[in-house]
């Protein structure tokens, strides 16, 4: 039985390093931060609001999402969706995400899939 | 919208710059009104759903912290390892020396030696915390500069610290003629203690007259002149020592810099000692009559340990001026 710390802990740096890939990808199609905190829970990617939220405005200052403030709903709310510069580094990170699981799959010493 | 939210979003705007804070202030109680919209549509009352959100929200000054990029830290890891080099490294050179020379000029002005001592630990704690502090500030505020310009053209001297690891930069064995601050600060230490012992026995002593007056250990006609020019010597010493370090390396011109100090040291003492003119004859004379005999046995294992001692430094200085690593060698040639 693995020790439920030690996994929570090695589990967050896993999902750490794949929170900006999975908020590329999603927002490919445009989303409102708590809204994309929804979808993510929902493909299976759980994050926390607190790593979210910083992490769209700092995405958004290297310019990899652009903005834009929608008035139309009940309440304002900002919309971020990934930008062409932010489209290609999700490709470039997600062909890296699908070799290295592969290479993880060998090293565990069996044919991918 | 109530309080609480009203709070939370003023204390995250206090740590975000002037010019987002209007954004941030409405995308933050927009995304608190989802989320709670979303904790009452699941059957929560009001007001613990709003505490349960903004408490999932965490600390403001961590939100705030992660929009801004700026660090929740003093000195990072990057900048630690040349933080504590450069902190290390002056206390090191600069609190001895200030400690040393206050207590000294404060003997010259003719204090005594009980107000010099303070002036001199006074002087040397004064100086440390300065040091300290400033070179903390330095950091922490080099630390907040923007990575991406200080890093590639500004602070020429900081780059220096901040290049690269090369196998260069390994500090050598023990064994070998490189001199690491430790030492350094050991053997200034050493010095410090020295020249604060001979000036608290000057008119300290364990042993008191019939008028409870202290009987020195050393001839107090030695403050005469044969003292000073002791402290002077140890002080030379102390300025070899930091010049050592900041050449890195033993020499052979510092090893013959080292012999000629460390046997005026020791001609110096065993000459007192042999005279019969290194103790008191008022100390021998309540202790141990004969002590102070130029050739008793007292004095002679004086003279002779001191002769000893020093040769053994001064050959010591010398053998490591000659154990420079071999690769030092070829890439000289």
């Amino acid at each position: 039985m693995v020790d439920e710390e030690l996994l929570g802990t090695h589990r967050q740096e896993l999902r750490r390093g794949t929170v900006v890939l999975a908020c590329l990808l999603a927002l490919r199609a445009p989303e409102y931060g708590y809204a994309l905190l929804k979808r993510l829970g929902a493909a299976g990617i759980p994050s926390d609001a607190n790593t979210i939220y910083p992490l769209l405005r700092r995405l958004e200052e290297r310019g990899l999402l652009t903005s834009e403030w929608n008035t139309d709903d009940t309440r304002p709310r900002k919309f971020y969706r990934t930008s062409p510069a932010g489209s290609a580094l999700a490709d470039q990170l997600m062909s890296d995400m699908t070799d290295l699981t592969a290479s993880l799959h060998a090293l565990n010493g069996g044919a991918v899939e | 919208m109530t309080s609480l939210t009203d709070r939370y979003v003023a204390a995250t705007l206090r740590g975000i710059p002037e010019k987002q804070r209007a954004d941030v202030d409405r995308e933050l109680r927009s995304s608190i009104a989802d989320a709670l919209e979303d904790h009452v549509a699941n059957g929560e009352d009001r007001a613990g759903a709003e505490v349960a959100v903004l408490e999932e929200l965490g600390d403001p000054t961590r939100l705030a912290s992660g929009m801004t990029g700026r660090p929740l830290y003093l000195v990072g890891p990057e900048l630690f390892p040349a933080y504590r080099y450069v902190l290390f490294l002056l206390l090191a050179i600069v609190v001895p020396i200030v400690g040393i020379v206050e207590a000294a000029v404060e003997i010259g002005s003719g204090a005594g030696i009980g107000s010099a001592l303070l002036e001199g630990i006074g002087g040397a704690l004064s100086v440390g915390v300065h040091l300290a502090f400033w070179v903390t500030l330095a950091f922490v505020i080099v630390e907040r500069l923007d990575p991406a310009t200080w890093r590639r053209e500004d602070l020429k001297d900081l780059k220096v610290l901040m290049a690269p690891w090369k196998v260069e930069n390994l500090p050598e064995l023990p064994t070998s003629g490189a001199v690491t601050v430790g030492e350094t600060v050991g053997e200034i230490v050493t010095a410090g203690i020295s020249i604060g012992g001979l000036l608290y026995l000057r008119g300290w002593s364990w042993v008191t007259d019939a008028s409870g007056q202290p009987i020195p250990l050393f001839d107090p006609a030695l403050w005469n002149f044969w003292f000073p020019v002791v402290i002077a010597l140890l002080g030379l010493q102390v300025a070899f020592h930091v010049v050592k370090l900041v050449v890195g390396r033993w020499t052979i011109g510092l090893a013959v810099v080292n012999a000629v100090l460390l046997a005026a040291f020791a001609i110096l003492f065993a000459a007192l000692a042999l005279t019969g003119s290194l103790i008191n004859p008022a100390f021998a004379a309540a202790t141990w009559p004969g002590l102070d005999d130029g050739d008793g046995i007292a004095m002679v294992a004086v003279a002779v340990t001191s002769i000893l001692v020093s040769g053994w430094e001064a050959i010591s200085g010398f053998r490591r001026a000659r154990q420079r690593p071999s690769t030092e060698m070829e890439f000289a040639s």
